[in-house]
């Protein structure tokens, strides 16, 4: 794998942003159950445990809780690379151990580089193909979103 | 969101869903879902002072959900239909999830900084 990755518009996205505290912490935040819990999971929904084996083909599992608490799903995903500080590769593609996975959909890279006192963070999210969007579980939280206004106002009334 | 000064760019999806997170903002884009309409139609049901009204149609343009053209002393709103076809969009989607992941992690990693103090 070469870096910096080059997303494909169409299915691939990037977000940058400067975040004012030191890559360590942010490392930390990313690579630790009780910090990964706090905010992983786009709120109102929540994560109610979560487990890392940081390692490559070590797991990275996370249990989302709809708001209602009824619906609850284990989601398996597997390291891919591990450079400390620096840059977390982890997909759903692959189960720990690099066994395949029955429904692969992303492969998200999370790279920390230091800008003066903070970190310049860069998520990168790529997917396999649009096809396989409706079997995704995070769709679940955009499913309101989707089709017309009326559903995506009473979503965000739920904020 | 208190950080935002932290992010460099506040991306579309943000705005629009800001803007809508106010119910006289969003049923002034279900009226304009029907039809385009001119400030005094869209401003009756409401009772509100003109001005505070003008301020919310000021907002939903700002964001790009809406738009208007001036004919005589006549200002009239219509629906831009590209943002929420932005919000239908999978991979807007996608970016929206990433946003709100981001922004969480922004304001989380910073009550942790400030912890650690």
């Amino acid at each position: 794998m070469s870096y910096p990755f080059k997303p494909n518009p169409k299915l691939d996205l990037t977000l940058e942003r400067f975040l004012d505290a030191p890559r360590e912490l942010l490392w930390r935040a990313w690579t630790t159950p009780e910090h990964v819990k706090q905010w992983f999971t786009p709120k109102p929904w929540i994560i109610t445990d979560c487990e890392i084996d940081l390692r490559p083909g070590g797991l990275f599992r996370t249990r989302m809780q709809s708001p209602d608490g009824k619906q609850v799903s284990d989601r398996h995903c597997c390291y891919l690379e591990i450079v400390p500080n620096e840059r977390l590769v982890w997909t759903d593609a692959l189960l720990p151990g690099y066994r395949p996975s029955g429904e692969p959909f992303i492969t998200a890279i999370i790279a920390l580089t230091p800008e003066g006192n903070g970190t310049r963070y860069t998520a990168t999210a790529i997917h396999r193909d649009e096809a396989t969007r409706n079997n995704h579980e995070e769709m679940g939280f955009f499913d309101g979103w989707g089709t017309v206004a009326d559903q995506l106002t009473d979503y965000v009334k739920t904020i | 969101m208190s950080l935002e000064t932290v992010s460099q760019s506040v991306p579309p999806i943000d705005g629009i869903f800001r803007a809508l997170a106010d119910p006289t903002r969003r049923r002034v884009v279900e009226r304009l879902n029907r039809s385009p309409a001119s400030v005094s139609e869209l401003a009756g049901p409401f009772g509100m002072a003109l001005p505070s009204f003008v301020e919310h149609l000021k907002v939903l343009e700002g964001c790009g959900l809406v738009q208007s053209h001036k004919a005589g002393r006549v200002r009239t709103y219509s629906l831009s239909p590209e943002p929420l076809q932005l919000a239908e969009n999978w991979l807007a989607e996608q970016r929206a999830l990433w946003e709100r992941r981001l922004d969480q992690f922004d304001t989380y990693v910073m009550s942790l900084k400030e912890s650690e103090k």
